[in-house]
């Protein structure tokens, strides 16, 4: 075939932004996606604020930074705005939208027009939109304090910015490739959130052995400075600060070594697009490995669950199995034990030696709690995310819908029990034991506040669902409008349980805490019930939607 | 007389203004092997969800073995064995997990579920695989599977979408062995294919359906007869709208189940409509 001319090759980014266009207005046909555009409007209105008060900070910083002749330090403003760029949307996978190219394959489209198209389609999320306005407020800020420095300023933000997009989408485009197999996702999802977790103790180790004068960061950071300087952000800032001085030669070449970087992000992605645009297929079945060796069949008989019916207690194993091949939801398990160890080594406020939990090691359970019920949002409000197509099966098979809910309830459960029972002994090691009224009065709250988060959740589950992978970090992504309905669930909980324990505290009986919370979750179970007995009604009235979303590719 | 194994009437699916499938009356007996056809979004599918329960009709009603689909969906539910366009799979079960829960949730007891599972992947030739996930199988592999899950319970009346695609030749054996069994144990199957060849094999029924609209029903001699005495009539008459540009009938000629059902849904194209661009 002839090389396609500009004209078509302009037809086709019209042809592919257009169908981006219709699907929008498609998504809003159904409930579920207008409430979806309702709730990323209120999210989007969240990130804008977040851009614009960050765009303020960043240009008062950088107007300071430029008055007073320290241009250099900019590049305390440009560390987080990289950081922001390129942690956030892996953090924050359920703002961020990925959109699957890989059809575009098929079409003849030139190499120039698939990379374009996944460069400009895959930056449009918060973090382009929240960095960019960051970045905009530095400008704006360096312009304010020194006018001539404007073109400047601006040139080298574009090129960060032209950075930082190029950096985010070849990381994503590398990750892609890595995780093309479910083991290595499920291997490397865990040492992701090894390495997450890792970064949570930065700050507080450093505190604590700063603070007991054994760690020597100063020194350290004296020794990363200079290598700091080769890196963006700290070409940024030497940019500017040798404009400043009227350095013309040294800022050239920090410009052209932060377009190195630029290109060197761009080539790290381009390769990857190139291998894409040539046909790599990353599919399952390629690395799927042979069974070579017939053994039995592994049928082995069913969980006898004597208290429970044997459908509940089928559910209830089929459950178990999905959760057990969940490495990421299961490592999530430790995560409230690892809150406390944060807890242990961070100093409430500057000036105190000691933590807030060592100060006061009774609010140690509590939050360990608090946080235990926090993790299980995802799976509660979603139950049927991990079912994917097989939800079919619930409408075909002669079950109930509450039965299907009770059994994916209880085992929930049974993971909230066993987080209490990790939180407790966490608390009794780092802390202390936490006392009988305090241990008591905590598990009353965990029940209210998992009844009525089952409660919610069930239903937020048939209204709003989304096929998620419990096996890979990141891919258990909420809808917007469910992450929007647990916080406020969330906050109304927390509230009304912190509300409890002040009462407690002004009455100085924890035990009235107890019997208030337990009185709560009384009428969280009617409310749980209610959610069982609408379940079957709400299923069956939106079963076409609920099968769309879930069984969709 | 037993009650129809399936029954419709008027049975009327909208989505918006497409009328997806328009007064259906249809009747199928207990024991037949029923073969459903039909082009490209004539409702094939849209009919098979709404009879298994996956989509509510707009209007009209649903009859299993004599019981209201809306009345007591969970009764029949526990008749019928359902291999769905989706499959219905749990991929992050191995296959044999998947059976016995499978089993277990149609009401088997715990030692009948796994035995029949175990009997299950033997005859299907999945127990070669017993630590593998259902995700990690191949599209024919979980076809075999859903195949099973929807007979382990034992079904009176079998619906199926497609059962042969993407299965290759050896499992379509087996699958084809293993159903003719059922009929002649007095089970009803009830299935969509686009290989003629195969639903002509197989089916002692056919109903054909065309723009949402049931244009034919009946066994294939019935349909036969039909066809036939229409080409007479074509030949008959003098309007040409009734010989619509087919060849006329050899006499003693026998139609091939693809000949009839070109014949009664008009598929054949004349010569001058192919496309003078095409290289």
């Amino acid at each position: 075939m002839a090389r396609l001319t500009s004209a078509q090759t302009r037809g086709q980014l019209a042809a592919i932004t257009a169908l981006r266009w219709q699907l929008f207005l498609h998504s809003l046909r159904s409930l579920g996606g207008r409430l979806e555009m309702v709730s990323r409007i209120f999210s989007f209105a969240g990130f804008g604020i977040m851009g614009f008060g960050g765009a303020v900070g960043a240009g008062f910083g950088a107007w300071a930074f430029v008055s007073q002749g320290r241009a250099e330090q900019i590049a305390f403003l440009v560390w987080p705005i990289l950081l922001f760029w390129q942690l956030f949307p892996v953090m924050a996978s359920a703002f961020s939208e990925n959109v699957d190219f890989s059809n575009l394959l098929r079409l003849p489209l030139s190499f120039r027009s698939y990379a374009l198209v996944r460069i400009v389609f895959g930056a449009s999320n918060p973090s382009t939109l929240v960095g960019a306005l960051w970045l905009l407020g530095l400008v704006v800020g360096v312009s304010i304090a020194r006018p001539m420095l404007f073109p400047l300023a601006f040139l080298t933000c574009v090129l960060f910015a032209l950075f930082n997009l190029f950096l985010s989408r070849a990381i994503f485009s590398w990750v892609e490739r890595w995780l093309a197999t479910r083991r290595a996702r499920e291997i490397l999802g865990v040492v992701f959130l090894l390495f997450v977790i890792s970064l949570q103790f930065i700050g507080p180790l450093a505190n604590h052995f700063s603070g007991a004068r054994r760690f020597p960061l100063e020194h350290i950071l004296l020794q990363v400075l200079p290598f700091e300087r080769l890196l963006p952000p700290g070409i940024v800032a030497a940019s500017l600060a040798r404009a400043a001085e009227g350095q013309v030669v040294l800022t050239l070449g920090a410009l052209l070594i932060l377009a190195a970087w630029t290109l060197a992000a761009l080539w790290l992605l381009i390769v990857r697009l190139a291998a894409q645009y040539s046909g790599e297929n990353l599919s399952e079945a390629s690395a799927r490995p042979f069974a070579s060796v017939a053994r039995k069949s592994g049928v082995e008989i069913g969980w006898n669950l004597p208290l429970l019916p044997g459908r509940v207690a089928a559910m209830l194993e089929k459950e178990f199995h999905y959760l057990s091949r969940s490495g990421p939801v299961l490592f999530t398990l430790v995560m409230p034990v690892v809150v406390l160890l944060i807890f242990r080594f961070t100093p409430a406020r500057s000036g105190h030696d000691e933590s807030f939990l060592l100060r006061a090691p009774d609010f140690a359970f509590p939050v360990g709690a608090a946080y235990a019920v926090l993790i299980l949002t995802n799976i509660l409000y979603n139950a049927f995310g991990a079912d994917g197509g097989g939800v079919q099966l619930f409408f075909l098979l002669p079950v109930r819908f509450r039965e299907i809910l009770v059994a994916k309830n209880i085992a929930y459960a049974f993971l909230l029990a066993i987080e209490m029972c990790l939180v407790w002994i966490g608390t009794a090691l780092i802390f202390r034991p936490p006392a009988p009224g305090v241990t008591v009065a905590t598990l009353a709250g965990v029940l209210f506040a998992y009844l009525v988060n089952a409660a919610a959740g069930n239903l937020m589950s048939l209204v709003s669902p989304k096929k998620f992978d419990t096996a890979v970090l990141g891919r258990q992504r909420l809808p917007t409008t469910t992450v929007l309905a647990s916080l406020a669930i969330q906050a109304a909980v927390v509230g009304l349980g912190a509300l409890v324990f002040l009462l407690s505290l002004h009455w100085a009986n924890l035990w009235t805490a107890a019997l208030l919370l337990l009185a709560l979750a009384a009428f969280a179970f009617i409310g749980y019930l209610y959610s069982l007995r609408a379940a079957d009604r709400i299923a069956f009235s939106r079963r076409e939607a609920l099968l769309t979303a879930l069984t969709r590719a | 007389m037993d009650a129809p194994a399936i029954s419709t009437r008027a049975l009327t699916r909208t989505f918006g203004s497409l009328v997806a499938v328009q007064d259906m009356n249809l009747d199928v007996a207990p024991g037949q092997f029923f073969g459903f056809l039909g082009p490209n979004g004539a409702g094939k599918s849209t009919t098979i969800k709404m009879l298994t329960g996956l989509l509510a009709p707009t209007s009209g009603s649903i009859s299993i073995l004599g019981i209201d689909l809306a009345a007591d969906p969970i009764e029949i539910k526990r008749q019928i064995g359902v291999v769905p366009e989706g499959m219905a799979l749990f991929g992050r079960l191995t296959g044999a997990e998947y059976l016995n829960f499978v089993g277990r949730m149609y009401g088997l007891d715990r030692v009948t579920a796994a035995q029949r599972a175990a009997e299950l992947l033997d005859f299907m030739q999945l127990d070669d695989q017993p630590k593998t996930l259902v995700t990690d199988y191949s599209h024919g592999m979980q076809k075999k599977l859903a195949l099973a899950a929807a007979v382990i319970h034992g079904p009176r009346i079998l619906f199926l979408d497609e059962p042969f695609e993407g299965v290759d030749a050896i499992a379509s054996g087996t699958l084809k062995s293993m159903l003719q069994r059922m009929i002649a144990r007095g089970a009803t199957i009830f299935l969509t294919s686009h290989v003629l060849e195969i639903v002509e094999r197989l089916c002692s029924h056919v109903a054909i359906i065309n723009r949402g609209r049931l244009v034919a029903q009946g066994s294939l001699e019935e349909l036969r007869a039909g066809v036939a005495a229409q080409s007479q009539a074509a030949l008959a008459s003098a309007d040409p709208s009734l010989a619509n540009a087919e060849q006329p009938l050899v006499p003693g000629e026998k139609l091939t189940l693809e000949q009839i059902f070109l014949r009664i849904v008009g598929g054949s194209r004349t010569v001058d409509q192919e496309l003078s661009w095409l290289g």
